[in-house]
């Protein structure tokens, strides 16, 4: 153990700021962006629509499919946007009302109401769905792959380029304690990184919702499920971390290994179920606490790839993804006894 | 296992297609061995195999009863210097010294001490705190021999060590290997510079086209080779008397004097009859200085045996 933990602490500082780490953070960091990028947006709009007239809801519901433009206009008064355009014989026009807590969008075709579309000025709900699916299918699947791709493949493949693996093998330490000391230095990287990420984002999430909203979320779910995404980014690491640390052992170009998981990832839900727990993110995403949204209008090709394998509960999903882990770890471990050191000398 | 030998049985070691050694039989005791051979011929991948860098194809290494595939036991009794830095990124001389140590599981205290004292063996104290990547080559070279002894290694394999130290550096190194040698232990070395190898190894390994070619003291692989006839320099003030009296007794293939002044150059196939040749002209009263042997050196030994291209 302690030879494990003075490898890691040799390898940690390497893991975080290797020369390859910046796009590490700039995928880790993302999510958090984007989210605090819809804060700015949120509170623009709080600020832009508290300026406006607000038309009553009882108002707005109270006008019939049919209802020709001015009498809507007589009824509800002057709109905060009117726009009016042409297509082909039909004349269309959208008159923009905000009822207080809705933006409400009344659409006409030639004079007659055609449907009247509402959108909350914001929705908590709609939020945290969003989160999940930035979560489930950019995170997980894109941001913490090509995190520990960078981070893990690094751990042995990156020594062989600089030349400097040896200094690990010259030492008296079985080569099973180095690839875990290894390991664990990645993990711990990856952990911090993608965890801190997903929490960095999940902060940002609630940084912008209503202080009633909040207060209801933080007494209900908001730890849990905080946790619950903390646990799966971790898990994540884990997982992909093992599958990459081996590829670097057994492979010289790592685009082969990137690819050929990233396929049998996304294809994972059409595999036999027994091929399904060999993925990482079969387990992934069933510690996700909030079902990720997918549109049905999706493209068929983006619906396969998207559409989950079917989940295990979340109390099988750990121990399996550890499991698979560990598999994954005993063959990279094997895979380092025989691996042999040629730089290119004689 | 009492061992003291590092032994290589049949081995051979293919990179794909090109030959690295090809069956090797190897004793090699304690005392400073030279690996010797051109470029390409096999002696890093002898070290390698050896340090358990990489792994026979057939055959079998040990290292004083040690395989090289138990490198947690190997490691504790060999230290090797390559070829190449090997220091994690961003890691001072001493910190670089000081982690291998605690890599072997010395108590910190112990560490220091060792790394301390290693450090100051390769005269690299005043750099020791600065990073590895500012060191200049001969200074990189040092710090890797200081990571090799620290451990105070029963066996000690050494990747062209001399090269790039200044010479009060390489007459201190040279004069550690000696050391390491007195007390039993195995130095392992590869050197281009012959004529230093010959001053301080006991013995030499004779490798080309990853074979080995000859082995053993070098006195004992001179007199092997059989189709080169042997070079004397005979130290004497008469070296015309001593060619007409020499011609005489000793089966002598060629005289010449020496153009400068040194004495008698000698070719002969029969060293035994020369050498009782020149003690009866001592008895009959020929004033003789010396007799130097001019081919019994790792340089002379590589010409017969290797050829040129070194």
């Amino acid at each position: 153990m302690n030879q494990i933990w003075i490898i890691a602490r040799l390898e940690i500082r390497r893991a975080f700021f290797s020369r390859r780490a910046l796009w590490v953070y700039l995928l880790a960091l993302f999510p958090a962006a984007l989210f605090l990028g819809r804060a700015a947006s949120v509170h623009y709009d709080r600020r832009e629509y508290a300026a406006k007239p607000a038309t009553p809801a009882a108002i707005l519901d109270r006008l019939p499919a049919g209802t020709t433009d001015k009498d809507a206009l007589a009824a509800a008064g002057p709109p905060i946007r009117d726009r009016q355009w042409r297509r082909g014989e039909v004349e269309h026009r959208s008159l923009h009302y905000f009822d207080g807590y809705n933006r409400v969008w009344l659409q006409f075709e030639n004079g007659a109401l055609k449907t009247t579309r509402r959108l909350p000025l914001h929705s908590f709900e709609q939020d945290t769905r969003i989160y999940a699916g930035v979560f489930q299918y950019f995170y997980l699947r894109l941001a913490i792959f090509f995190g520990c791709l960078g981070i893990f493949l690094n751990l042995f493949r990156g020594e062989m380029i600089d030349k400097s693996l040896h200094y690990w093998f010259l030492a008296p330490v079985r080569r099973e304690t180095l690839v875990l000391g290894k390991y664990c230095a990645g993990l711990i990287a990856a952990a911090v990184i993608f965890g801190g990420g997903a929490l960095l984002s999940f902060a940002a999430l609630l940084s912008y919702q209503t202080s009633a909203d909040l207060e209801t979320y933080l007494q209900t779910d908001a730890l849990a499920h905080g946790l619950w995404y903390l646990l799966a980014a971790v898990l994540g690491c884990a997982g992909y971390g093992s599958v990459f640390l081996a590829a670097g052992l057994v492979l010289r170009n790592p685009i082969i290994p990137a690819l050929v998981m990233l396929l049998w990832e996304s294809i994972n839900g059409f595999l036999p179920e027994l091929l399904q727990k060999l993925s990482v993110l079969h387990y992934l995403q069933s510690l996700c606490p909030v079902p990720a949204p997918l549109d049905p209008s999706a493209p068929p090709l983006a619906r396969m790839i998207l559409s989950p394998a079917a989940p295990a509960s979340a109390w099988t999903a750990l121990p399996g993804l550890l499991a698979v882990t560990a598999l994954v770890l005993y063959l990279a471990t094997r895979a380092a006894r025989r691996l042999e050191i040629n730089y290119g000398g004689e | 296992m009492s061992d003291d030998l590092i032994r290589f049985d049949r081995v051979s070691k293919f990179y794909g297609d090109v030959l690295g050694v090809n069956k090797v039989d190897l004793r090699i005791p304690p005392g400073i061995t030279s690996l010797v051979g051109p470029n390409g011929s096999g002696k890093t991948t002898l070290m390698n195999l050896m340090a358990g860098l990489i792994h026979p194809g057939s055959g079998t290494v040990s290292v004083r009863g040690i395989s090289p595939f138990a490198p947690e036991q190997l490691m504790r009794i060999l230290g090797y210097a390559t070829q190449y830095d090997a220091a994690p990124r961003g890691l001072t001389g001493f910190d670089f010294v000081l982690s291998g140590l605690l890599l072997h599981g010395f108590p910190r205290p112990d560490a220091v001490r060792r790394a301390t004292h290693a450090i100051e063996t390769v005269a690299l104290t005043s750099a020791a705190r600065r990073k590895i990547a500012a060191y200049s080559k001969g200074m990189r070279q040092r710090i890797r021999l200081a990571q090799a002894i620290a451990h105070d290694p029963a066996v000690l394999v050494l990747d062209e060590p001399l090269n790039g130290l200044d010479p009060v550096v390489r007459a201190e190194t040279i004069a550690l290997f000696r050391d390491y040698a007195a007390r039993g232990r195995h130095v392992i070395l590869s050197s281009h510079v012959l004529q230093e190898v010959d001053v301080f190894s006991d013995q030499v390994i004779l490798i080309a086209n990853g074979m080995v070619v000859a082995e053993g003291a070098i006195r004992s692989v001179r007199e092997e080779i059989h189709e080169h006839p042997s070079q004397y320099l005979l130290r004497c003030a008469e070296p015309a008397r001593a060619a007409a009296l020499l011609f005489t007794h000793a089966g002598i293939l060629e005289a010449r004097i020496d153009p400068g002044g040194a004495g008698l150059l000698v070719i002969t196939r029969q060293r035994e009859a020369f050498a009782l040749a020149v003690q009866r002209l001592a008895v009959d009263g020929l004033a003789i200085d010396g007799l130097e042997p001019l081919d019994e050196n790792v340089d002379a030994l590589y010409e017969y045996l290797i050829g040129g291209g070194k």
